[in-house]
């Protein structure tokens, strides 16, 4: 009993201090987002391998915290799959929300900031989906890696003998990946949600989204090899799906997230499991739905507790560049198209020409040879 | 009474027997769900793409692809973005997949086991759609996969991978998509292209190295749309289940042994010829014995490919047999006045079995013989390979319907004479009302032991379905593996079911004592009584015994 106590007083000290730290950081980037400009490394060089390599012998160049670094060092391997990741959830994001007022803008000039803008600022919806996003890519590409070999710390667990590692591979092989991708990314991206305020709650429960999502999409195929390739003997595994696929769920899960109010529902949960190490499995909130009608935001719904803005005019206060000048669709009646694209303030449509390659031929991968044609096309752009 | 084992055994002595050959099965069950791991395990890779910037591979003398280690290959991330194919403008003729297994795990480099007895390797083309590069969906696209596969042992460096084998393999590419899932980048479900099997593991590492050549005027791998990732699945048996298999094979081996001599000297003691019954016996019992001879000890020490060639023919051997015995057993109870106790008198069952295992076997040594040769060869790649093999196929399966109408109606026609017999039985003098109910009951007990061997079969292989179905990921307590307990369980059945024959219809030793002092008369109609249909010693006797069958029939 005392013990617990002891470790109640020591927790409660440690969250005290982390509040200090944020109220003096302001307002600047949330917490937790640098390692996104990873995504960058390659961008800025020419070759791709170069530069990772020399910041991989180098952690300390990289734009993590001191626990991240020494995740990532105790891991070789992980920063090309964390790059990768954070590659991934951006593209993803961008395609996701390409036909939205908010289309995932985002911007690689400092390290500083988060490379996702302000919008982080708020708890929207869109918010929801870039922790989940990011934290889904990062337990994505880690497992990828571990496929391709290219973390040596993937682990081998095997869940029904425990035996020694050398010994349990030989007797009953390894485990698929996608669990130590899960709980690398848990590791890696929950670290730096240290807080005691809802925002934290939110953002751990909308990255353990993101992870669950991915877990949840495994795909089981299977083999027929017994007796003259008979299905006597049929073995399976789980492989990961094409990230899209994972990039859509949660596109669908954003336009159900289910809004929520700060409430105490988490705290009381929060103190049980700071009881048990620091609460660093899986956690569960109660949050309590802003609409009494609606149900409990469950393992798999994303949850925000703010609304978002409109997106439409220039807010300089959350570097949004509004939707004048996108363009828009003529024909649609979404989002897409031009009348709630542009909010209401009309839209131009303008002819113009543009050389664009035409008559390729595409081979499966690599170069592909084209002409050059001249095409007339038409465009709409919001005023 | 005389006869066989099973009619002079008292009830309790067969019900201990049956009680603990039911235990004995049991155990094997056990064993196969507690004790083993599952039967397979597998190694799902995603493939580096090694860049051959130099465009060595058509030449063949390059050395292998590495995807990592000190003589990493260079590769490139993604096959369509990355910057390096438009500065060397690479295509797809230098792209070189390459992985090699194990891998990494926990910080140590694993290796493979001799234990793993075969390695089975599975290609997954990740085919993303793309409106301007489409799959051909009209007409499944041809593809050539020009893989070489390397091995090495752990003491060796990366220099010294040796060529285990290299071909230009042919295999057609079957994908689809839903209609409302058609969006740049979204993936096609394609089927897993088989790739190589080799019935051996000897080395510690293995090493695939794959090329999607491209050439003009060439028609393959051409309209397959466009690649994002190529997997290769490395299945192989799991050592644990192969040491479990292994002991059991090396317990059952003398066991089934000792029984079949026990039986084969019981049978000599009688000093009469042998009857068909018994040689049938004898034989399945050779032949579950050359089946549980446990030679795969030598696939530790020595490279032995042909080891799964050679367990493939040793079970169709004995599934065969079984069949045959089944037939003759039947037809030997059949209850009738027909003398029958020779081969020939089933050749036409026999021809039907004798057929599905014919084409069973051309089937198995044009896939896994060939394979011997060239482990990347499949007989369904090929459009000639692929009508022949189902050609094989279908001709066994006509075979073994035939062969179960057949045994049906052999065991309808039993039934049919032991319901008219039954009615006569009473009126029989005692001796012929003893041979008929002893004929009577070693065919039902046969019949009860092997629906229930069968049913058995079945019930295990729907549970091993069932539960393959259920698996889940992220599920802590699984702790009954179904398909080990399965394999152990089906293969200690029939094990426990020929033993179970051997020692109840070997003949009876009892006669002995009670038949000495009889006259010669009584002893000679003992002897057409013990067994099943004892093969008459003079033309006299046999016209002697069908007058006295008439009689009573007549009676």
């Amino acid at each position: 009993m005392r013990l617990v106590l002891l470790m109640l007083v020591a927790w409660v000290t440690i969250l005290t201090e982390g509040a200090a730290s944020e109220k003096r950081l302001g307002v600047r980037a949330p917490r937790g987002s640098k390692w996104w400009s990873l995504a960058n490394l390659g961008e800025l060089s020419h070759d791709l391998r170069a530069p990772v390599k020399k910041l991989y012998n180098n952690p300390s160049l990289l734009p993590l915290t001191k626990r991240q670094r020494r995740l990532v060092t105790r891991n070789p391997g992980t920063v090309m799959a964390v790059v990768n990741g954070a590659r991934m959830a951006i593209d993803e994001c961008k395609h996701q929300f390409r036909n939205r007022r908010w289309n995932c803008p985002t911007k690689f000039e400092s390290h500083r900031r988060s490379i996702f803008g302000k919008i982080l600022q708020k708890g929207c919806r869109e918010t929801a989906f870039v922790y989940s996003i990011t934290s889904a890519a990062v337990a994505y590409s880690v497992a990828r890696s571990c496929a391709e070999g290219g973390i040596s710390t993937c682990s081998c667990d095997n869940r029904v003998h425990q035996r020694p590692a050398g010994e349990d591979w030989e007797w009953s092989g390894c485990s698929d990946n996608a669990r130590f991708g899960h709980k690398f990314s848990r590791k890696f991206v929950d670290i730096l949600e240290k807080g005691r305020d809802f925002r934290y709650m939110i953002n751990l429960h909308n990255n353990e989204v993101g992870r669950v999502h991915v877990t949840n999409s495994l795909e089981k195929r299977c083999k027929c090899h017994g007796m003259s390739g008979s299905c006597t003997i049929k073995t399976c595994w789980m492989e990961l799906p094409k990230f899209r696929g994972i990039g859509a769920r949660l596109k669908d899960r954003f336009d159900g997230a289910s809004q929520v109010l700060p409430g105490n529902g988490g705290m009381r949960n929060r103190k049980e499991n700071s009881v048990r190490g620091r609460g660093r499995r899986r956690r569960r909130f109660n949050f309590s739905p802003a609409n009494t009608m609606h149900k409990r935001p469950g393992r798999r719904d994303l949850v925000y507790f703010e609304d978002s803005p409109s997106f439409c005019d220039r807010d300089s206060s959350l570097g949004l560049g509004g939707t004048k000048g996108r363009e828009c669709n003529q024909s649609s009646l979404g989002v897409d198209g031009c009348d709630l694209m542009c909010c209401g303030r009309g839209f131009t449509t303008e002819q113009y020409t543009v050389q664009d390659r035409c008559q390729c031929i595409f081979e499966w991968c690599c170069t592909v040879k084209c002409k050059m044609c001249t095409f007339n096309r038409t465009r709409s752009t919001c005023l | 009474m005389a006869g066989v084992v099973l009619e002079t055994l008292g009830n309790k002595k067969l019900s201990i027997l049956i009680i603990s050959l039911l235990l004995v099965l049991a155990a094997f069950f056990l064993v196969g769900g507690l004790v083993s791991p599952a039967p397979n395990n597998v190694i799902a890779t995603t493939a580096i793409n090694c860049v051959d910037s130099e465009k060595l591979w058509p030449l063949g003398t390059s050395q292998p692809f590495l995807p990592r280690g000190k003589k990493k290959c260079s590769s490139i991330g993604d096959l369509h973005k990355d910057k390096v194919i438009i500065d060397e403008e690479l295509g797809p003729n230098q792209i070189v997949f390459s992985q090699m297994i194990p891998l990494v795990r926990d910080n140590t480099q694993l290796s493979m086991s001799r234990w793993f007895q075969n390695l089975i390797g599975v290609v997954d083309l990740d085919i993303e759609f793309s409106s301007k590069n489409p799959y051909s969906e009209e007409k499944s696209p041809k593809m050539v996969l020009d893989a070489r596969l390397y091995g090495r042992f752990k003491h060796e460096t990366d220099d010294d991978w040796k060529l285990i084998a290299a071909a230009q393999e042919q295999r057609t590419l079957e994908c689809a998509i839903e209609n409302d899932n058609r969006e740049e980048g979204a993936s096609y479900n394609c089927d897993l292209l088989p790739l190589f099997e080799l019935g051996s593991v000897y080395y510690d590492f293995y090493l695939i190295n794959i090329c999607l050549p491209v050439r003009e005027r060439n028609i393959y791998n051409v309209n397959i749309g466009r690649l994002s990732e190529l997997k290769v699945i490395f299945i192989h048996q799991n050592g644990g289940f192969t040491k479990v298999w292994f002991s059991m094979k090396t317990v059952m081996f003398p066991m089934v042994l000792a029984a079949l001599c026990w039986f084969w000297n019981r049978v000599i003691s009688q000093e009469r010829s042998t009857n068909l019954t018994e040689r049938t016996l004898f034989s399945l019992g050779i032949i579950l014995s050359v089946m549980n001879c446990p030679v795969e000890w030598l696939t530790l020490a020595f490279n032995l490919p042909f080891m799964v060639l050679l367990n493939d023919i040793r079970d169709g051997a004995f599934y065969a047999m079984l069949l045959s015995f089944w037939i003759i057993f039947v037809g030997e109870h059949m209850l009738d006045q027909i003398e029958r106790n020779k081969l020939s008198a089933y050749w036409k069952h026999l021809t039907v079995v004798l057929l599905a295992c014919l084409s069973l076997l051309i089937f198995e040594m044009c896939e896994r013989g060939r394979q011997l040769v060239n482990p990347f060869f499949s007989i369904w790649s090929s459009e000639v390979g692929s009508v022949a093999a189902f050609t094989f196929i279908i001709v066994a399966s006509i075979a073994a319907c035939v062969y179960f109408l057949f045994l049906c109606y052999l065991v309808f026609k039993v039934f049919r004479n032991i319901s008219t017999k039954r009615s006569s039985l009473l009126h029989m003098s005692t001796f012929r009302r003893k041979y008929y109910s002893g004929l009577i009951f070693r065919f039902k007990f046969l019949m009860i032991v092997t629906l229930l061997c069968a049913a058995l079969t079945v019930i295990f292989f729907i549970l091993g379905q069932v539960s393959e179905g259920e698996w889940k990921w992220g599920d802590e307590d699984i702790n009954i593996e179904y398909t080990s307990a399965f394999l152990t369980g089906v293969y200690g059945m029939w094990n426990v079911y020929v033993m179970a024959l051997l020692a109840l219809y070997a003949p009876s030793h009892k006669h002995f004592t009670t038949g000495d002092d009889d006259n010669s008369d009584t002893l000679s109609q003992e002897e057409e009584v013990q067994l099943t249909q004892v093969p008459s010693t003079s033309a006299s006797e046999g016209s002697n015994l069908a007058s006295f069958m008439a009689k009573t029939a007549a009676d």
